[in-house]
């Protein structure tokens, strides 16, 4: 009997030994994979940067290479009236697609947080400036006429969004915060029109964000850094 | 007797520590396993920066090489002293392709917004799902026929909505040309995309995936495609 019971103890002892055992085998793997994936993750961040730099530099000698296709083709159409306004008219497309830095008349606008503490029951969420609110300035300047417009830098094209991931707000995917600087080049007292008594900026200031709007004679609006291309569509035949 | 029971009290005496070990264990196996959760969030993020990183370098590389090509094609031409027209017709075709001034078919979304009787359709939801759709990839996109181009505006004047200077009223067929799946499941995302939660205000969203989408050329009438105040900066 006693002996019974002493086997009994010993055997559940024995169970509780090896859980005990197996626990450990997995705590220490977890740690491993820890130890691990911040190495993964370093070579991961080292990479990512790796590849930025190659951007950066395969993007310059892009810069260059469209710069002497421009000239080359000018060159090569110098003596033909009907190849020049060809070489015009892909001149004028280029410029369109955004695919070159222009300059002009227009305005800037500068949009900024809301600088004031925020009291404890007011929230938040009205004193900062939104993706949403940065396509409803952008949408009136086009109807303002603008004939090319910028967020920070990143140039408006067919193809841009923009949009917010968690409180981040990405333009041609590529992160902006505020201050936001808008530009806009066209007829400027038309593109000053968006400054009017009961428009949007009035009432982002009653919010307490800051809007500046002024006229410049050379605005100056930089090229699309990203590729401009067709891989779902085609031309009908 | 007497043995056993000190015997027996021991053993019970080694169980109770070993489980209060086991439990210490558990307790940090838990901690660490939150732990290994937002590092596995953030490799992933990573992983996305790298792919979109290298995408991004493809691109531009494929870019890099096709211009180079054609300046070496237009070399060749003033070398042999011939005309470029060819060269220029090519490159010509193809700028106003991506610029939206040809007419253009391809597989993609079609959505249709319309009116009923409790809620309207604004310049607003469009301008959003616009965006949404750009965001997804699409190449070319029209409202009601209406190309959309980089400069175009969305406004209500009431009781219409104004694209390019167009008049246009409910229904609203928006058309998108890009990859049908990502287009697609960007607006059709459980509760936050386009679809659930404009259904959810009461308004009448529909989308469909076709293979065959024709879009046309954006209207040249309009003035939008030429520059009165814009120009090149020379270097």
């Amino acid at each position: 009997m006693n002996k019974n019971k002493i086997a009994l103890t010993l055997g559940i002892v024995c169970i509780i030994l090896t859980i005990a055992i197996c626990v450990q085998i997995n705590t220490i793997k977890n740690a491993n994979s820890t130890v691990s994936k911040a190495f993964a993750k370093d070579e991961l961040r080292d990479e990512v940067l790796k590849w930025n730099e190659k951007y950066e530099r395969i993007s310059n000698q892009l810069n260059e290479a469209e710069k002497r296709l421009a000239k080359i083709r000018e060159e090569s159409t110098k003596d033909d009236s009907n190849s020049t306004s060809k070489e015009e008219q892909i001149r004028l497309n280029n410029n369109l697609l955004g695919m070159t830095n222009l300059e002009g008349p227009g305005i800037e606008m500068v949009v900024e947080d809301d600088p004031n503490e925020i009291g404890p029951l007011d929230d938040i969420y009205y004193h900062i400036v939104h993706d949403a609110d940065l396509r409803v300035l952008v949408n009136e300047l086009k109807n303002a006429g603008a004939e090319a417009i910028s967020i920070n830098g990143q140039r408006i094209v067919n193809t841009t969004a923009i949009t917010c991931i968690g409180n981040v707000i990405k333009v041609n995917n590529e992160r902006i915060t505020s201050p936001f600087t808008i530009r806009a080049i066209g007829f400027q007292e038309s593109l000053m029109g968006i400054d009017w008594s009961a428009g949007y900026t009035k009432q982002l200031r009653q919010y307490g964000i800051i809007v500046n709007i002024k006229k410049l004679n050379k605005v100056e609006i930089p090229k699309y850094t990203g590729v401009i291309s067709a891989q779902y569509m085609n031309i009908e035949k | 007797m007497n043995k056993s029971k000190i015997i027996l009290s021991t053993i019970i005496g080694i169980i109770c520590m070993i489980l209060v070990c086991v439990m210490f264990m558990q307790f940090k196996i838990v901690e660490e396993t939150d732990i290994t959760g937002i590092e596995a969030a953030r490799e992933e993020e990573l992983q996305t920066m790298l792919s979109d990183s290298k995408t991004r370098y493809e691109e531009i590389e494929e870019k890099l090489v096709e211009t180079q090509q054609k300046i070496a094609e237009y070399q060749q031409k003033i070398d042999s002293n011939e005309q470029a027209s060819e060269l220029l017709d090519e490159e010509l075709e193809q700028t106003n392709f991506l610029l939206g001034k040809t007419n253009v078919t391809g597989e993609g979304v079609i959505v249709t917004l319309q009116n009923n009787e409790e809620k309207d359709i604004s310049a607003s939801d469009l301008r959003t799902l616009i965006n949404e759709l750009k965001l997804a990839g699409a190449e070319a996109i029209s409202i009601n026929g209406s190309r959309v181009l980089s400069m175009t505006e969305i406004v209500d004047v009431n009781p219409y909505i104004l694209v390019n200077e167009e008049r246009i009223i409910s229904p609203y067929i928006v058309k998108a040309i890009g990859n049908p799946m990502y287009l697609s499941s960007a607006l059709s995302l459980k509760n936050s995309g386009f679809i659930d939660s404009y259904t959810k205000l009461g308004k009448t969203v529909e989308m469909k995936q076709e293979k065959n989408i024709h879009i046309s050329a954006y209207n040249s009438s309009k003035n939008q495609l030429q520059f009165r105040y814009a120009k090149e900066v020379e270097e």
